[in-house]
């Protein structure tokens, strides 16, 4: 603590400069970052007066929840009554990050974590490579190494007994616990920071780490992720909360709506023994964006594919949101879908446009599942829609597409699996070339959306604003770039192609925070919707301008 | 949860300002919820979409699908903005108590 009076006035003096202590300090919001601080977007949104003014947390909210980070809540931490209970909170804190080092009881992660909590050279290159801490104008509290580091001492003081003298001062008291638990929730887990990481730290898996012992240990929570989100899908079979009726009547409707807009009758198959493919979406796309499984299904069925849905508990939904905060909730889910699979006799399941499913039942499903349930592979939807455009079975008409178009790389696609070049393939063959444009960077290079690792579907109390003001930023600055030689009005209409649901919604909720169809003409959707827009067999303009 | 005044009642409602009780909706909470939304007058076109939405979530237990609202009341997106300026899910389904949507939609 510093011997230059109360950390909030010092703060304040030196714009925010929070140091690795504060996380213990009884001193308030550790910081609040005006809109004066963050870099002007470009035009026609370049003038940071005319952004939207970020709303203050109700007193209300701030009476109830542990709010002492930075002016918004993800988590709703309810305060504790007592001394003993805040005690009994940090003794359970400690509990779980203990096990977090322990081999029977993570199962998943162990060795990336022991080497990340063991070494960083402080080079700070994550720092630069982080869309949240660059957008946030430089914020010393969403530095990645900021919480990380906090986390090294806690594991090198409270777990291994080392000394404060090598490994750095740090109390661990409650307000150090909340804070940090909330400060996990300001992490998109995109792993940008991991990549450039010279010496391989993942600070993205530290937060979620933090996240899971938040869950696992002391069952902290957020709601929309847990009790709306993996709870329900296990209990109900959605995240949505369609039960296996509503979906099949929803899918009936959509087909119907599919053949009004294409001219192509398509009837969605469910559960068929021995089909080849179990094709599983993100059941938010049903709900939200029904033109996605319509397309998939259109271009599947011209494709001659041997195809199916489950109707299975769980296995209609391939969302798996323990992925971002609880190992046990996170296989429980990836279970229902390899059963599901089993029981129909697939060959493969195919996993639609939704980058967390990719993660979830691909690269760590891979880690955990017994043998007799990982004998069925997992693939890609991007590359199956490579092969149907290569099949030839298809015929497009690029001229269809004719708009400026860009392309979104989800980060679990891209970053994690290493899926670049088959979404760039498939666009090469439906738009015109002269009509698309790289976002920069891109492929592995990419920047999140900003509401990776389940922020696009968290907006309690202003949580929204603060995602839009940070998380969001850079993703909306590099559209706004990528369309940087365009009129950017209505009257000509931008496509922002985003092949993965969460990342739809979020660039959805920036659009609409910005206004950005009305002021820039910009849309977005999934790449399907755009290969069925240019297939030749289907009556003109899939796409919906008028529908966002 | 917060208290919510909505007349002489008084109703629970999440962070959100979403309805906690489903069963506590009735035609008054449902106006002091547009209060809430910009909607300061429901018009027999509000609850048209009112209507269909609390008939199908106490069918199904879950809110339809934007399009189906869309095709069932006749009303294309664009109106059901301008009748309710916060959108379907935050909006209409507010008013209509129905609970906040849930997963990636």
């Amino acid at each position: 603590m510093s011997d230059q009076g109360h950390p909030g006035d010092r703060r304040a003096e030196l714009k925010q400069l929070v140091e690795l202590t504060d996380i213990s300090a009884d001193c308030g919001p550790l910081a609040d970052i005006p809109l004066s601080q963050q870099i002007p977007l470009p035009p026609p949104f370049d003038k940071l007066e005319d952004e939207p003014q970020p709303t203050p947390l109700t007193d209300a909210a701030k009476e109830k929840y542990e709010c002492e980070l930075d002016g918004t809540i993800a988590v709703n931490i309810p305060k504790p009554e007592s001394k003993e209970e805040e005690e009994r909170l940090v003794k359970s804190f400690l509990s779980g990050m203990k096990k977090l080092f322990e081999e029977e009881n993570n199962w998943i992660f162990l060795k990336p974590l022991v080497i990340s909590a063991e070494h960083c050279a402080k080079c700070q290159t994550c720092s630069d490579s982080c869309h949240i801490y660059e957008e946030s104008g430089g914020a010393e509290l969403y530095r990645p190494s900021y919480r990380s580091e906090i986390f090294r001492r806690i594991y090198h003081k409270y777990i291994k007994g080392e000394s404060e003298w090598v490994h750095g001062e740090i109390d661990l008291n409650w307000k150090a616990v909340a804070r940090l638990i909330e400060l996990s929730y300001r992490c998109n887990l995109c792993r940008r920071c991991a990549q450039t990481c010279p010496i391989g730290v993942d600070n993205a898996l530290l937060a979620r780490e933090i996240r899971k012992v938040a869950s696992q240990e002391m069952n902290i929570q957020v709601k929309e992720l847990h009790e709306a989100g993996s709870v329900l899908q296990q209990k109900v079979g959605s995240s949505t909360g369609m039960n296996d009726l509503v979906l099949k009547d929803n899918m009936e409707f959509i087909d119907e709506d599919t053949e009004e807009k294409t001219g192509i009758k398509v009837e969605t198959p469910f559960d068929v023994e021995g089909a080849d493919i179990l094709l599983i979406h993100n059941a938010g796309e049903i709900m939200a964006w029904p033109e996605n499984p319509g397309a998939f299904h259109t271009l599947f069925n011209a494709a001659g594919l041997s195809w199916t849905l489950s109707s299975d508990l769980a296995a209609y939904d391939g969302i798996n949101y323990g992925v971002w905060y609880d190992d046990v909730q996170f296989a429980r889910t990836a279970m229902l879908h390899m059963q599901a699979a089993k029981k129909l006799g697939v060959k493969k399941i195919v996993l639609g446009e939704c980058g967390h499913a990719h993660k979830a039942l691909t690269v760590i499903a891979d880690r955990i599942l017994a043998e007799g349930l990982n004998d069925i592979p997992r693939e890609s939807c991007m590359t199956v829609l490579l092969d149907i455009v290569r099949s030839g079975k298809i015929k497009f008409d690029k001229s269809r597409n004719d708009f400026p178009v860009t392309l979104h790389d989800p980060c679990n696609m891209t970053r994690l699996m290493g899926i670049i070049q088959p979404q760039r393939e498939i666009i090469e063959a439906i738009v015109p070339a002269e009509r698309f444009r790289e976002m920069a960077p891109h492929g592995v290079e990419n920047y999140c959306c900003g509401g990776g690792s389940g922020f696009a579907i968290m907006s309690g109390h202003n949580f929204s604003e603060w995602r839009h003001r940070f998380s969001g930023r850079r993703k909306f600055r590099q559209i706004l770039e990528a369309f940087g030689d365009e009129e950017m009005t209505k009257e000509n209409p931008k496509y922002v192609c985003a092949p993965c649901s969460n990342c739809k919604g979020q660039i959805r909720d920036i659009i609409s925070h910005y206004d950005a169809w009305e002021k820039a003409g910009i849309h977005y959707g999934g790449l399907v919707e755009l290969m069925v827009n240019a297939m030749v067999d289907a009556k003109p303009d899939f796409i919906d301008w008028e529908w966002h | 949860m917060a208290e919510f005044k909505a007349g002489d009642q008084v109703v629970d409602i999440d962070e959100d300002g979403f309805l906690q009780e489903p069963d506590k909706w009735n035609e008054v909470v449902a106006a002091a919820l547009g209060g809430t939304e910009g909607v300061d007058d429901l018009t027999e076109d509000h609850w048209k979409v009112v209507n269909f939405l609390r008939d199908y979530y106490l069918e199904f237990g879950v809110a339809p699908m934007i399009r189906k609202l869309c095709k069932e009341t006749g009303f294309k997106l664009n109106v059901i903005y301008e009748l309710f300026p916060s959108g379907p899910a935050k909006g209409a389904c507010k008013i209509a108590g129905l609970p906040k949507p849930t997963g990636c939609v």
